[in-house]
């Protein structure tokens, strides 16, 4: 795993062989009529074999575009995705078509990634007939068993008969079929009941003991993504703010905008009603990922903000008296 | 609820009562919302939680007369809105309603927008019909409501297509066009399940804020236990297209009576556990809604089911506290404390 | 899947009827049926013109000239004498051959034409799109004479150029549908699974624009036949004698005077014929608007 790219190695990046797919310098830009939106900028991380990365982060920062852009769909602007050590970001048309069969993603909209005019046995099938596997029925009824479908009731019927959370199931079987190495859940279980989001979380984590699958798992809910996570990273508008064992972040945040997301969790006791926390809770609105602030991104919203802050862009450094090694920040004035 | 809100049923906004309905589908019908009744007034919440598949949708579009009317094979029993009847009325009639007087956040924002129209077009048409305001005019409140909903740099978002926005952003999309009319009933359909919690909390801020300011009932279903914990004045539990426990809110997390809410609460994953801490799904399958079984749609899952659950139906019966009600022959009595088990 | 193991799984036939009678079953109302009779009964005419027991509709009888409705002739003859009623049906059969062949110009051409725009857009769309741009700023008429002119006035040919005429319209509601196909995010799931370009367009693309499109066919069929007859006016529709419902208007209008029923029966036939088009094209796309999910 050589890094020929001129910049330097980010801090956070692991050293080590088991690295199954890593993200240096990333960059996702969009155009928007004569505005260039910044929804991914210079992102680095990495996972390892069997692990689950947590993303998290306020909605519309690029939890997603991420997501997408480990699958090239569409490709990055810049920066790599190295997946098992090859560079996707180099890869043309056919090689990239065989070698993406290994990543698989679960889109965050399940109506919409549902074609509503195929019948379910045969979007799950999908994956199977392009790839001409054998035994097809067979997988398909496994899959479709395995996250909670009776297959001989829904096989034939199409997406618009099922609920949200049913047709989400449909997804996660479509994506489990390949027994794809890398599984991106883009908010896999945020239309599903606490019921059934636990049976697929505690799916997903025997696919990840029985097929060592390794997961990037986007969500909203911090209790989930902490459920399955081994790392967590943070992300605020386009950038990594901080990346660390879950455990660590959640003990003790170091970055202020995750001590803010912690701090917004909705109480469970109705009791606690409206007196929740001592920690402000963000104001003001995300910028805008076209004209992002100077400096640190998060700075006008940081209670922590300082002048240094606006003309800087804090670098990551390590935690300094972390639980866990690989516990690493991006802020002047970490907590 | 039936029983103890007659007299004062003038003051509720919305009274649903043995509401039934049955959908068409390839393998049958689907009993997707089964003799639910409930009364929700003016200025409250009513937080409505329950397993995905148990009708939640069904029965909000039902309310608003938005089903499909190919798919709906049956339907059964009253929907009075402000004391009036509201499931005979035309079409058109509806179409009146729908806005000013009654508005929904849909469950899925990308199918709930057109993808080929600008955000502007969406959010303004409704000001344009209801309100009957100028283009302009229209298109400058578009602003204020895409402001309100949180939406950075609305001025130049407003021209953007649906596709180009994140999935949260289409979200608060969907509930400014839900604003537009100032509705006095508000049905949101899990309004903040892609949302973040930090925009979540803005969101909810705002519809509570909405919600003091005109009185505005709300019907709030969503899957996050704990946004009906913090928002809701009483909570619905829904299981097979029942209801099968109602309650005030702080009620039922301290009493809960139903061995299914019971279960629901003890799969939450917790906040302060360690990490991969295995979670406590409900064994077995989601209830099938075709043909159901009789009994009690709960039996083959419950931890407590007798014989007599897997014959007769449970009927709505009192509990306790006041205002609590649940649809449980052997209900879990015991106060259960938070995050317990039994 | 044995289908001896699951006895749930029906066969094809059952599986058709239920589909058929999810279709058709309920809602539609008596007036879609009437227009399906009517529209059916066009169609056999065509068909079966020439077996049909009706007078030769080329035959003048000068002794039957103008004479009205239930008299010598059913639906009374034209100025020379020739059976109404003989003609009507013949002439079905140049509407209905018309209408056929120039919508399926149009759908084929315009249709693959605009889904390639969609999907791929880029160059090739902007150039689609500015080309047709252009060909609807023209005076459709204009163009119409002058393709006319340039193939000629064969049954063929004519149907070629209205066909070609519809090429822009369906080209714009199948860019338009498979632009909102191609950001629905089943189609990028299609693409993580590996599938191969031709794959995405006929199993994810092709199925959700092509409903639509055959529907807006119909309607489309309607206007095709109004264009014909504004050709009869002009005299460069099909050659006489060969009967068209837009030559007997447009030679009826000579007699209107006198006898009025020679133009006002083929008027209300293609109005007839029209109007159930439009009704049923209308009902039949509105059904086929599945959206993604009813919930
Ligand atoms: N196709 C596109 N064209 C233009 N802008 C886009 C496009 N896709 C995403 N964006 C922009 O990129 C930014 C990041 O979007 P993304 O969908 O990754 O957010 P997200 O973190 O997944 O948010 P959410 O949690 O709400 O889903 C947003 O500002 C969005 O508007
Ligand atoms: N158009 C339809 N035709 C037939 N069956 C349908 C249709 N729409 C929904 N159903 C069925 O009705 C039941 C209730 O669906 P509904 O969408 O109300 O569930 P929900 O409680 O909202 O679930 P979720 O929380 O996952 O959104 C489901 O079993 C579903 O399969
Ligand atoms: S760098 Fe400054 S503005 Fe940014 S998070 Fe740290 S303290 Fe706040
Ligand atoms: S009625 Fe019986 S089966 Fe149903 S929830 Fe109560 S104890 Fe369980
Ligand atoms: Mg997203
Ligand atoms: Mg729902």
């Amino acid at each position: 795993m050589t890094n020929t790219s001129e910049q330097a190695t980010p801090l956070q990046l692991r050293n080590r062989d088991d690295i199954v797919l890593r993200l240096e310098h990333l960059v996702v830009n969009f155009k928007v009529g004569k505005q260039t939106v910044q929804a991914v900028s210079d992102v680095s991380l990495d996972v390892a074999l069997g692990e689950t990365l947590g993303l998290v982060g306020e909605s519309g920062c690029g939890k997603s575009t991420v997501g997408r852009a480990i699958m090239q769909l569409p490709p990055p602007s810049a920066g790599r995705v190295l997946f098992k050590g090859q560079d996707l970001s180099n890869m043309s048309g056919e090689a990239l078509r065989q070698t993406r069969t290994g990543l698989q993603m679960i889109f965050q909209d399940p109506i919409s990634s549902l074609n509503p005019r195929r019948k379910v046995r045969d979007i799950v099938a999908e994956g199977l007939q392009i790839w001409r596997r054998p035994n097809q029925d067979a997988r398909v009824r496994e899959v479709m068993e395995a996250v909670g479908l009776d297959p001989d009731t829904v096989a034939d019927r199409r997406p618009h008969q099922f609920s949200g959370g049913q047709c989400q199931r449909i997804c996660i079987a479509r994506s489990l079929a390949l027994d794809p190495d890398v599984l991106i859940c883009d908010e896999p279980v945020s239309a599903l009941d606490v019921s059934v989001q636990a049976q697929i979380l505690n799916l997903l984590e025997d696919m990840k003991q029985r097929y060592q699958l390794t997961m990037v798992f986007v969500a909203h809910n911090l209790a989930v993504v902490k459920n399955v996570s081994d790392r967590v990273a943070v992300m605020y508008l386009g950038k990594l703010c901080e990346i660390g064992n879950a455990e660590a972040i959640y003990a003790r945040p170091a970055h202020p905008y995750t001590r803010a997301l912690l701090a917004s969790i909705p109480d469970m006791d109705p009791d606690a009603r409206g007196q929740q926390g001592k920690i402000p809770l963000l104001q003001g609105e995300l910028p805008s990922p076209a004209n992002p602030p100077s400096g640190c991104r998060f700075r006008t919203r940081c209670p922590n903000a300082q002048a240094r802050c606006a003309e800087v862009e804090p670098v990551m450094q390590a935690v300094a008296d972390s639980m866990t090694p690989d516990h690493f920040v991006a802020c002047h004035y970490p907590l | 609820m039936r029983q103890s809100e007659h007299k004062e049923s003038n003051a509720s906004l919305l009274q649903v009562s043995n509401l039934s309905i049955r959908l068409n589908s390839a393998a049958g019908l689907v009993h997707a919302v089964e003799d639910v009744s409930f009364t929700l007034k003016a200025g409250q919440t009513l937080g409505i939680v329950g397993e995905s598949g148990s009708g939640k949708s069904v029965m909000a579009r039902s309310l608003m007369n938005l089903l499909p009317r190919r798919a709906v094979a049956q339907r059964k029993g009253s929907v009075l809105l402000s004391g009036r009847e509201i499931s005979t009325l035309s079409e058109r009639e509806l179409q009146r309603l729908r806005g000013p007087d009654i508005a929904m956040i849909f469950q899925d924002p990308m199918t709930a927008l057109n993808p080929v129209l600008t955000i502007c077009v969406q959010v303004s048409e409704p000001l344009q019909q209801h309100l009957g305001m100028s283009k302009q005019a229209a298109r400058a409140r578009a602003i204020e409501l895409l402001d309100a909903v949180g939406i950075p740099d609305a001025v130049n978002r407003i021209d953007q297509y649906p596709h180009q926005l994140s999935g949260g952003m289409r979200q608060r999309v969907v509930i400014a066009i839900a604003l537009t009319c100032n509705p006095s009933l508000l049905i949101a359909d899990e309004p903040t399940t892609a949302l973040d919690v930090t925009v979540q909390r803005q969101i909810l801020d705002l519809l509570t804020g909405l919600q003091k300011e005109r009185h505005m009932g709300m019907l709030l279903i969503t899957h996050d236990l704990g946004v009906v914990a913090s928002r809701a004045d009483f909570i619905a539990v829904m299981y097979a297209g029942r209801l099968v426990e109602v309650a005030p809110a702080n009620t039922i997390f301290k009493s809960m009576q139903h061995p299914y809410t019971e279960a629901l609460f003890n799969s939450i994953p917790r906040i302060n556990d360690a990490s991969h801490t295995r979670l406590q799904a409900i064994p077995g399958r989601p209830p099938q809604l075709h043909n159901p079984a009789p009994g009690c749609a709960f039996a083959p899952r419950c931890p407590y089911a007798q014989q007599r659950c897997h014959r007769e139906t449970p009927p709505v019966v009192q509990a306790e506290q006041a205002e609590h009600l649940h649809a449980c022959f052997y209900p879990v009595s015991a106060p259960v404390a938070l995050g317990g088990v039994r | 899947m044995p289908a001896k193991k699951h006895p749930k799984i029906e066969s094809r036939a059952q599986n058709f009827a239920r589909a058929l009678q999810q279709v058709f079953g309920r809602g539609f109302g008596p007036g879609f049926w009437l227009a399906v009779v009517w529209l059916l009964i066009v169609a056999f005419c065509a068909l079966f013109a020439d077996w049909l027991p009706v007078r030769d509709p080329l035959d003048p009888v000068i002794a039957n000239r103008l004479n009205g409705p239930f008299t010598s002739n059913l639906l009374g003859a034209d100025g020379l004498g020739r059976d109404i009623f003989a003609r009507l049906i013949h002439g079905a059969r140049v509407s209905v051959v018309i209408g056929l062949t120039a919508v399926s110009i149009g759908m084929l051409i315009g249709g693959a034409l605009g889904i390639i725009a969609g999907y791929f857009r880029g160059h090739f769309e902007r150039a689609l799109m500015a080309v047709l741009d252009v060909i609807l700023a023209f005076p459709w008429l204009v163009l119409l004479l002058a393709l006319v002119a340039f193939i000629g006035q064969s049954l063929f040919a004519i149907s070629v150029a209205i066909g070609f005429l519809w090429i822009p319209a369906y080209a714009r509601v199948a860019r338009a549908n498979t632009l909102s196909v191609v950001q629905r995010e089943y189609v990028l799931a299609a693409k993580a699974m590996g599938a191969s370009t031709s794959r995405i367009l006929i199993k994810e693309v092709l199925p959700n624009v092509i409903l639509p499109v055959l529907a807006y066919g119909l309607v489309a069929m309607g206007l095709v036949i109004i264009v014909e007859s504004a050709l009869a006016f002009l005299g460069l529709s099909v050659e006489a004698p060969q009967p068209t419902w837009g030559g007997m208007i447009s030679e009826g209008k000579r007699h209107l005077a006198t006898a009025v029923h020679v133009a006002v029966i083929p008027s209300v036939t293609m109005f007839l014929t029209v109007l159930s088009l439009n009704f049923v094209g209308d009902r039949l796309r509105s059904r086929f608007d599945v959206k993604e999910s009813n919930l």
